[in-house]
């Protein structure tokens, strides 16, 4: 009986793995690969537009990204916007979640207009914006002067270059954190209010002593998804400013595909990549292992 | 009557005779494919306009594009591989030494001696400076880009402006002849909402003036007008860094000098921006490419139609004589790949393209393509659709006279990584993140750093093959 089961079990287990295989031979082919790849190159001196074969360079590529001024640039920039972004979008989702959290008429059409920013597609969005932001043409500048200001270079001013980008990013995914914490708000239970009302619990007390912690988990995995998303921030960028003036906007995202795509300098970019990939590799688990701390307790 | 009958079998059959030599004189290739690579846009049309021409000659071509801002990459990725997925590539000249250099492109002299291209007929600075690299004949020129002055005719022609200017400066209102005087005529002729300009009182803010500062837009060459004019270099013979020297502080600092008389969001300008900044009315002046005179005169894109007036680019005095130097950004070329597997054909189509179709290309709306033949600047019947003949005439030469004092693009192996970095720290000086001295010492050190990183002694040679066409056309000593 024993050997029977064992060999149903090695049966399984072959079959197991016989339908698993391909899946593996794709992830290793698209992922582990071009991963590999990227770890070998970072440690050459390389560069595809001279016809020098590539030397083999030890760290010397990690040392010139923490030396670039432009990678500290990048991140500074790609930080202030991640740090603004999830800030402000988190407090008007939440804002936004609360008002769609309540029945009125039209809440579906309301949800699904909300929800149309995250369909528009970046390169679209990019120029649509490009088009607002226009000083002279641009219907925000219009209204600001219609109501008696004087207007603003949003994407030509080093100033507001960067908050200009702010904008777009914040336009487009508040709607996302609005539907994830409204998806949080409608899984507490009805019963949870209900006690906090015979407990006499004020208004206050309830949304800061039961809603947010109640809704702790949605914001981790919000913060957790828009800091990856912001942080690999490129199509507005590209499109409203191209990095531009000079270097206020430039992101990191869009160095690297600079440093690929004009420099192909292929061992320093792939250095710059890891670097990146390191770094958000922190900040992952760092929140993963929060979720799951919380999920312990 | 035999005799008659005799008569006309013999001439029909020679006459068949002659018309099947005709076909096959001109179906030179037996029915080949190639695929010619062009940056999207107007530009790639005149492709699927000549195509029952291309068939004639027993060519089809199959046209790839990609958008304007990919094209480098998009070409490089391709080359790199050897992938030999385009026969004919039209390209912008700054990529040529780079390209021809690292021998991803044909030489084409043994094909020119066989289809004529009418090399002398092309204006001498685009063919030294665009088409030849050491010595070897590598492109045809295809868009015959170089930067002119457009200025308002109406506003410098106006009674009450050129007397308001006299009292002003002290002197007549004319079109800037150096960059001295385009300061001068930007700030005079900037205007707040409300003040008149040429007896209209103004609905918006006016501009004296506006260039290109977009980054990757070409914005250095907005730059390069003053720093060439007053002999700069953009190496020395050692590939040593020379754009910091005093011209090019001096020409940075005036277009620092003239951001308060350009229109507030000129830093994110490009070509399109540029454009209209001027044929809708908001400037007076600006520098730009051939074809704004073309736009400025369309009714259905235009505010100023028969206003447009172009001269050459502003320059200095040196020992009381006027020398500029008209930057040559972007251009377009046709070259042809070094692994096409059909070059002969590749190169027909280019010699087609570049000669045989090319007027009627350059003097139509339908395309953004420029003059480049001595043919096109004296036909200038052929542009009256934008204008009286004797304004296209004026237009013509102007284009003429910038284009043989041309100032050629950077054409380097890693010119887009020298021409970046000199854009952001431009851009850095615009938006007073450090001084023109600053910004420019900042980039010679890059440049440095770009020229030993890709290999100095290579760097050294490139530069070398692409100074023999500079000295020819007087660029050097």
């Amino acid at each position: 009986m024993k050997e029977i089961s064992t060999n149903i079990l090695i049966g399984r287990n072959s079959f197991a793995k016989r339908i698993t295989l391909p899946s593996i031979i794709i992830l290793v082919v698209t992922v582990v690969g071009p991963l590999g790849f990227l770890l070998y190159a970072s440690f050459f001196d390389w560069s595809l537009t001279v016809p020098v074969p590539p030397r083999f360079a030890w760290f010397y590529n990690f040392g010139l990204v923490f030396k670039d001024a432009r990678f500290w640039n990048a991140f500074k920039n790609t930080s202030v916007l991640m740090i603004a972004g999830i800030v402000a979008q988190s407090i008007l989702g939440l804002i936004l979640a609360f008002l769609l959290n309540r029945n009125f008429r039209f809440k579906k059409l309301a949800i699904t207009i909300l929800a149309l920013p995250i369909m528009v597609t970046p390169v679209v969005l990019g120029f649509n914006w490009r088009i607002i932001f226009h000083e002279h043409y641009g219907p925000l500048n219009y209204i600001i002067r219609f109501l008696g200001g004087a207007g603003s270079s949003w994407i030509a001013d080093p100033k507001l270059a960067l908050f200009s980008i702010f904008l777009v990013d914040t336009w487009q995914w508040t709607p996302f954190v609005t539907l994830i914490l409204l998806a949080g708000l409608q899984s507490i239970p009805h019963q949870v209010y209900e006690a906090t009302d015979v407990d006499g619990a004020t208004g206050w007390q309830t949304f800061w002593r039961v809603t947010l912690p109640l809704l702790r988990p949605m914001f981790v995995l919000v913060i957790l998804f828009r800091t990856i998303w912001i942080f690999k921030i490129f199509d507005p960028v590209y499109i409203l400013t191209g990095g531009g003036p000079g270097i206020t906007t430039e992101t990191l995202s869009l160095y690297t595909y600079i440093s690929w795509v004009k420099y192909w300098k292929v061992g320093y970019t792939s250095a710059l990549a890891l670097v990146q990939l390191i770094i958000m590799t922190i900040i992952a688990t760092i929140f993963v292992r929060k979720v799951m701390q919380r999920r312990r307790v | 009557m035999r005799k008659i009958y005799l008569f006309i079998l013999i001439t029909s059959l020679l006459l068949v005779f002659s018309c099947s030599m005709l076909v096959q004189a001109q179906a030179k290739f037996n029915n080949v494919t190639i695929t010619a690579f062009c940056d999207a846009g107007h530009n790639a049309r005149p492709f699927e306009w000549y195509a029952d021409e291309f068939a004639k000659a027993g060519i089809k071509v199959n046209v790839v594009t990609a958008p304007f801002a990919n094209v480098y990459e998009k070409l490089t990725s391709e080359f790199i591989a050897g992938t030999g997925a385009y026969d004919l590539v039209v390209l912008f000249p700054m990529y040529l030494g780079e390209f021809a250099g690292m021998g991803y492109l044909k030489p084409l002299d043994e094909y020119a001696k066989k289809y004529d291209p009418r090399l002398d007929d092309i204006a001498a600075g685009f063919l030294k400076l665009y088409d030849y690299y050491g010595g070897k004949l590598y492109t045809l020129p295809y868009d015959g880009d170089v930067l002119s002055l457009y200025f308002r005719k109406d506003l410098f022609n106006d009674e009450t402006e050129k007397s308001n200017f006299k009292k002003m400066y002290n002197k007549e209102l004319a079109p800037p002849e150096t960059w001295d005087e385009v300061l001068d005529v930007a700030e005079f002729f900037t205007r707040k909402t409300g003040e008149t300009l040429a007896g209209k009182v103004l609905d918006s803010d006016f501009y004296g003036f506006a260039f290109l500062a977009q980054r990757g837009g070409f914005a250095y060459a907005w730059w390069l007008a003053e720093f060439a004019s007053r002999g700069g270099k953009y190496f020395d013979q050692d590939m040593n860094a020379m754009i910091n020297t005093e011209e090019g502080v001096i020409a940075l600092q005036r277009l620092v000098d003239l951001l308060p008389y350009c229109p507030p969001d000129v830093l994110s300008y490009g070509y399109d921006e540029l454009t209209n900044a001027l044929i809708l009315g908001r400037t007076a002046m600006c520098l730009q490419w051939p074809c704004n005179w073309k736009k400025g005169n369309d009714p259905a894109q235009s505010k100023i139609v028969g206003n447009v007036g172009v001269t050459h680019v502003p320059g200095v005095m040196k020992d009381g004589k006027l020398e500029y130097r008209a930057p040559m950004p972007c251009g377009r070329t046709l070259a042809v790949a070094k692994d096409s597997k059909n070059p002969e054909a590749a190169y027909y189509v280019a010699k087609l393209l570049s000669d045989d179709f090319s007027l009627a290309d350059v003097s139509t709306p339908e395309t953004g393509l420029d003059p480049f033949r001595k043919s096109h600047f004296s036909n200038p019947a052929a542009f009256s659709a934008f204008g009286p003949e004797k304004e296209a005439a004026e237009y013509l030469a102007a284009i003429a006279n910038n284009l043989t004092y041309g100032f050629p693009d950077l054409s380097l192996p890693g010119t887009a990584q020298y021409l970046d970095v000199l854009e952001v720290n431009l851009g850095k000086a615009y938006t007073k993140e450090l001084s023109p001295k600053e910004a420019l010492d900042a980039t010679a050190k890059e440049w440095n750093s770009i020229t030993d990183s890709l290999g100095k002694a290579n760097q050294i040679k490139i530069y070398n093959e692409l100074l023999v066409g500079w000295k020819e056309v007087g660029l050097i000593d």
